[in-house]
């Protein structure tokens, strides 16, 4: 769902770092995870939302952090949307 | 030994001096070693600093970590590593990395060699055990020797043996020694501990003669007649005779104010004093 919402432009990486905030990466993600983030940042030189869900992708998302954090994250952009108002 | 102390104090020293750099840091103290030693608090203050910092670097890094909780977490050996080869590039000479195969939660090998992970404890095999030496003996505390009760008593024992006591309680074989007067008694007489009072008797003594009143410093009329009806002479009527003879005066000593004029010049033609 997560990597649907991207894909078709319903949410952004910004909107999905809105919910999946550092502290909750920082408490779900994998240490390798988390050094392989820190790793390509310091070589591009930059830790942006794109580069971030380009290293943990929203598969690993899916696969670590809680789901009601990915689901408001959908509920929210079809909220902004106007498709529905489930929280 | 407070090493990480000492560690983060020369480090500090280092990177503010110029004398290292925070690329120098990083270069042992890898996103990897990060990702295994660094609590997540801390890591999660990071990630906020990198998605806010329009730049990622080195720099970035030890600010938001900070060399204090670098020393902290991450292995000695590792900061040590990174100390000695900042210290030695300065003194010119070839830094030599000591090889160490750390610690808590990893397995690293300083340098370029890859992080491993522990083996998982399900593969481990459990350590032998240890013989357990026997611990001293306790010293046996002192007390008075009670008869632990044994198994074989049983509950109508144990109920005559009460009804011993008490039946030996209610009738005692040694009289009570009295003891002492725990309190003053009262005067009046009255009450128990009078009825009780077990002080021999003493003789009467005879009634003292009621203490005089009391004088104050002048004596009015009504106390020179007191004295006067109780027959006791006050003290300037004792040395009556002595006062009389201190003051007398012989005629000699006498002045004849008739022979001078004076008396005569003061007066005027009435006779009367000026």
């Amino acid at each position: 769902m997560v990597e649907s919402g991207l894909e078709h432009q319903v949410f952004a990486p910004t909107d999905v770092l809105a919910h999946a905030t550092p502290e909750v990466l920082a408490s779900h993600l994998p240490p390798e995870l988390l050094g392989k983030m820190l790793a390509a940042s310091l070589a591009s030189g930059s830790m942006t939302p794109d580069r971030v869900l380009e290293t943990v992708t929203p598969e690993l998302l899916a696969k670590h952090l809680p789901h009601d954090v990915l689901w408001a994250c959908i509920a929210a952009a079809a909220e902004r949307a106007g498709v529905g108002g489930d929280k | 030994m407070n090493l990480k102390g000492f560690l983060d104090t020369a480090l500090t020293q280092a990177l503010e001096l110029g004398i290292g750099s925070p690329d120098d840091v990083l270069r042992h103290v890898t996103p990897e070693l990060l990702s295994v030693h660094l609590p997540r608090p801390l890591w999660a203050r990071l990630l906020t600093a990198c998605l806010g910092a329009p730049r990622v670097d080195a720099q970035l890094v030890i600010e938001t970590v900070g060399v204090a909780n670098l020393c902290e977490h991450i292995p000695v050996a590792v900061m040590w590593n990174c100390l000695s080869e900042i210290s030695t590039r300065s003194l010119g000479r070839e830094f030599v990395p000591i090889q160490v195969s750390v610690v808590s939660r990893a397995v690293v090998s300083v340098g370029s060699a890859p992080v491993t992970r522990p083996a998982p404890l399900s593969m481990t095999p459990p350590p032998d055990e240890m013989p357990r030496e026997a611990p001293a003996p306790r010293p046996l505390a002192v007390g008075p020797a009670i008869p632990s009760p044994s198994a074989a008593d049983s509950l109508a024992d144990v109920v005559a043996a009460l009804e011993a006591d008490e039946s030996a309680a209610s009738a005692p074989t040694r009289a009570r020694t009295p003891t002492s007067q725990r309190f003053r008694q009262t005067n009046t007489g009255s009450g128990r501990l009078a009825a009780t009072n077990s002080r021999r008797p003493q003789a009467v003594a005879p009634a003292e003669p009621p203490p005089a009143p009391m004088r104050t410093a002048r004596r009015g009329s009504t106390e020179v007649s007191e004295i006067a009806s109780e027959g006791v002479e006050p003290e300037a009527e004792v040395g009556r005779d002595d006062w009389k003879n201190a003051l007398a005066v012989e005629d000699e000593q006498l002045v004849d104010w008739s022979a001078t004029g004076e008396e005569t010049q003061n007066t005027d033609e009435y006779g009367r004093k000026r």
